[in-house]
């Protein structure tokens, strides 16, 4: 097996590099034959790439433990379904697998394009074949899966135990996979730039897989929070740690850039701009790449530090040379056709988003950054770490929000003030109420009252829009239902845009929730006592352990209660005067109004072999808050240490997700009609209907 | 300070000289501020400070961790020893300079806004400002060459007379990666999208 996948991984290496010297030579010597050759070349390191990783995974359904990844990352143990994950959990078998997604989504995007590329394609596929030739390279010289050990151990090390859990067969490979995924719009806008193709021909094939790349990423971002909420046991979902940041940053730019993009395909502006945001864009994932293999920051994150952080390093700073050089090179011929006629323009509101985005971006840069800078410019460590993120980037988004609300408001070219105007009174009027109501039942803390202002003002902005464009459609006679489903047909990047907008609410009051109410309390409870908080009694009714050779687990079983808080009145008291959220009961006897809600079995795993500890916490999700319980510590008497919090609003955060991906599927959707542009341009019909072709 | 920011954002930019538009804004501002003004932030527990503290302090063997969030021991002996000294009245300040004072400046989660760390907090500030500043005065030189654009008589005068203007914007965007030709604004040969599209 393993002889196999290293000459697949050589042939691949060769075939990419053909690739390259093919397409190049035949571009340049109007070689026809040779480019098409060296297209189809493109399809074989797809084969290679998929032989090399079926090598790799049959040796982990085998457990071929001669070679040196799998006897690392998996045991004869483990769950045959983690194969999947046993393949990327190492930084060789990741790296594979990167190639793989590379080969993969290089093949679809080259069979896939319009033929009116033609002419810049062979540079397209140069590029994308250099990239592969490279992560060919560092498979077979620097980091190969298929290392044969000496002597061959009996049983394997085992998966790291953190990885066992259903959101690691999604969340690596999705944001892996979205990271590499920015290669192609890149490659399809350098392709264009380097044959000196200035027409906008290459629009929406740049959009379409720009957007797909995008939402890859974002999802994969999700589902990672989800992950850490649900196993990671520290209470949190997001950290600001340095490898979620370079998934962040060019997630950032990138969302910059399928906004903008879309004022060069209705206007024929901000060519350059958008060209300079894809560039930007992939230097922040080759970032990405190279801070994931062994950078120069700390993260819990990271691989184990190895010499291929300096070749990534290298790889990244001749990606930044070649996409800014070639920017440069062909920026004068990058002009707008028209000029920005009105600050009130959806031209102008975009302008803006774009910076806020880069903002938020430079801002996370720095904060990454800041850490080396200090240890280089005067010698001391500091660190930068999640309040520092919150507190400096916060506003800001908090400020692209705002724009969520207005921008959509403004039509092309010019806005008249006055119906500005009129379309902005209700949604403030809806802000202002919700605010008021706020103060009104009494909510705390002023800047998350605001900052709930500002989500009920863009909900109401997109409900107004939605309601306007319906009711005028009902008037000609359609149903509702019917009306609005026409509406959103009529224009999918528009409409799609505003079901990822309102995700980006609904994840948006998770966040003011959980980051502003969150309540916590600490306790250690003996079997048969309770532990009291807000209104929530957790009484510890049960444990229990299993041994596995790989791993010692315990478990405890806990009912929880929604209790009166008048009911506990003394206990309350003395508690508050201690200076403590909740407190301890001895007695659990149920009180006059206590009601049952539930079950829930914190759980607590070590793996001697990884000296490492798994937590599972025990969640009650409801849509108003949720009751986390992470299991501190087993305590030998049979008492368990618990760190409780109630997060108010988490679930908004989860249920972001699907609205998320319906809303970048509506606006991916291959607009067939493209009835309203009246002079449209020569397209044939079977591009029009391909996915590239989509409005 | 936080709160302001989207203010300024898009105050220049979305609101010209639209006195209702400012009235209604204003009207936000002013709950907003009196909101501020009749809030009394919660009395916080001490356990709420210690868990806010904890936040703030990172654990020293753990790799990008806070003692928040990290189960180690020294996490746990660290956790303690916050909410002892916050049993003995000490401020949130004085408790980060006591672990500073042991484990160095890199203890804390955030650096302090004093010192050589002001530079942490002001660069961002700079960014954010620099770079709305910027796209405002993008969308204001754009439209400058629009208007002139449209106001001269001829094709040939508007060439002749916008060169220099050009290369004045040019100059006034190097750096910013946004171009502001005038010259192909009345092109017809682009028949795309001129849907007003709203």
């Amino acid at each position: 097996m393993a002889d196999l996948g290293v000459m697949a991984l050589l042939l691949g290496m060769a075939l990419s590099a053909y690739s390259v010297v093919g397409s190049i030579v035949g571009e340049k010597r109007g070689m026809a034959e040779l480019v098409v050759s060296a297209r189809r070349a493109m399809y074989m390191t797809l084969a290679a790439a998929a032989v090399a990783s079926g090598a790799l995974v049959n040796a982990f359904v085998q457990n071929d433990f001669s070679i040196k990844y799998v006897a690392e990352h998996s045991n004869t143990l483990m769950d045959r379904a983690f194969v999947w994950v046993a393949f990327y959990s190492g930084n060789e078998g990741s790296l594979l697998y990167i190639l793989l997604m590379l080969a993969l989504i290089s093949a679809i995007a080259i069979w896939f394009a319009p033929k009116r590329l033609a002419r810049s394609m062979p540079w397209t596929i140069a590029i994308l074949a250099v990239i592969q030739l490279f992560y060919f390279g560092v498979l077979t010289l620097v980091a190969s899966p298929f290392e044969l050990l000496d002597t061959v151990p009996l049983d394997g090390r085992g998966i790291n135990p953190l990885l066992t859990h259903p959101g690691m067969f999604s969340h690596p490979p999705l944001l892996m996979g979205g990271l590499i995924a920015i290669t192609i719009p890149f490659a399809f806008i350098s392709g264009a730039l380097l044959v000196g193709n200035y027409g906008d021909d290459w629009i929406d094939v740049v959009r379409v897989s720009a957007i797909i790349g995008w939402g890859v990423l974002g999802t994969g971002m999700l589902l990672g929070a989800w992950w850490a909420y649900t196993i990671l046991g520290w209470g949190g979902y997001w950290a600001w740690d340095p490898i979620e940041n370079v998934a962040l940053m060019p997630f950032l730019v990138l969302t910059a850039f399928i906004h903008s993009i879309m004022v060069q395909k209705r206007r024929g502006m901000f060519r350059m701009w958008n060209v300079a945001l894809m560039n930007i864009a992939f230097v922040l994932a080759q970032l990405g790449m190279f801070i994931n293999r062994g950078g120069p920051v700390v993260s819990v994150h990271s691989f184990a530090a190895s010499t291929l952080g300096i070749i990534f390093m290298i790889f990244m700073f001749v990606g930044l040379v070649f996409a800014f050089g070639l920017f440069l090179w062909r920026m004068p011929h990058l002009k707008s056709d028209r000029v920005m006629e009105s600050f009130l323009s959806r031209e102008s509101a975009f302008l803006v988003n774009n910076f806020l985005f880069l903002a938020v971006m430079a801002v996370t840069l720095w904060g990454v950054l800041y850490p080396l800078f200090s240890d280089l410019a005067r010698d001391v460590s500091v660190s930068v770490a999640a309040p520092y993120f919150d507190r400096a980037n916060g506003p800001v988004l908090l400020g692209i929000v705002v724009m969520m609300g207005i921008g959509p408001l403004l039509p092309w070219r010019k806005a008249s003030a006055r119906s500005l105007k009129q379309w902005l009174i209700w949604p403030t009027l809806v802000g202002v109420v919700a605010i008021g109501i706020l103060l009104a039942v009494g909510v705390q803390r002023p800047i998350a009252i605001f900052a709930f202002g500002v989500v009920a003002f863009v909900a109401a902005s997109i409900s107004e829009e939605w309601w306007r464009g319906t009711a005028a459609r009902v008037r000609s006679g359609d149903n509702w239902p019917m009306a609005w489903w026409r509406l959103v047909n009529g224009n999918r990047p528009r409409h799609g845009g505003y079901i990822v907008h309102i995700s980006i609410l609904m994840l948006g009051l998770g966040i003011i929730g959980t980051n502003f109410y969150q309540q916590r309390t600490d306790g250690t409870l003996e079997l048969g006592q309770s532990l009291v908080i807000d209104n929530y009694r957790i009484e510890y009714v049960d444990n229990g352990n299993s041994s596995r050779p790989d791993r010692v687990a315990q478990w405890a079983e806990m009912t929880v209660y929604r209790i009166d808080e008048d009911d506990y009145a003394v206990e309350f008291d003395t508690a508050r005067a201690d200076g403590a959220t909740g407190f301890t009961l001895e007695d659990s006897s149920p009180r006059t109004n206590d009601k049952l809600l539930g079950t829930i079995e914190p759980w607590h795993g070590f793996y001697a072999d990884f000296n490492m500890a798994s937590v599972r916490s025990g969640i009650r999700s409801t849509i108003v808050e949720d009751l986390y319980v992470i299991p501190r510590d087993f305590l030998a008497d049979g008492r368990v240490s618990l760190a409780v919090s109630i997060n108010p609003l988490a679930w908004w955060l989860w249920a972001s997700g699907p609205f998320f991906i319906i809303g970048t599927m509506v606006a991916l959707w291959p607009q067939a009609a493209v009835e309203r542009r009246p002079t449209k341009k020569k397209i044939p019909e079977k591009i029009q209907a391909s996915p590239e072709g989509g409005n | 300070m936080a709160s302001r920011y989207p203010f300024v954002m898009i105050g220049p930019c979305a609101l010209p000289n639209n006195s209702a538009l400012l009235a209604l804004i204003g009207l936000f501002l002013i709950i907003f501020v009196s909101a501020i003004g009749c809030i009394r932030e919660e009395d916080i527990s001490l356990e709420q400070r210690s868990h806010q503290l904890a936040a703030q302090l990172m654990c020293p063997i753990c790799d990008g961790q806070t003692i928040d969030g990290s189960n180690a021991q020294i996490s746990q002996d660290m956790r303690q020893k916050v909410r002892e000294l916050l049993d003995e009245g000490k401020t949130n300040g004085e408790i980060k300079d006591y672990f500073v004072l042991r484990y160095g400046e890199d203890i804390l989660a955030a650096p302090e806004g004093s010192g050589f760390n002001l530079l942490a907090w002001v660069v961002p500030v700079f960014i954010v400002f620099g770079g709305v500043g910027i796209a405002l005065l993008t969308i204001k030189n754009m439209r400058k060459a629009g208007i002139q654009a449209q106001s001269s008589p001829t094709p040939a005068a508007q060439n002749g007379d916008l060169s220099d203007f050009l290369a004045q914007v040019d100059r006034d965007l190097s750096g910013v990666a946004e171009s502001a030709s005038s010259a192909r604004d009345s092109n017809p040969s682009n028949p795309q999208n001129d849907e007003a599209n709203s």
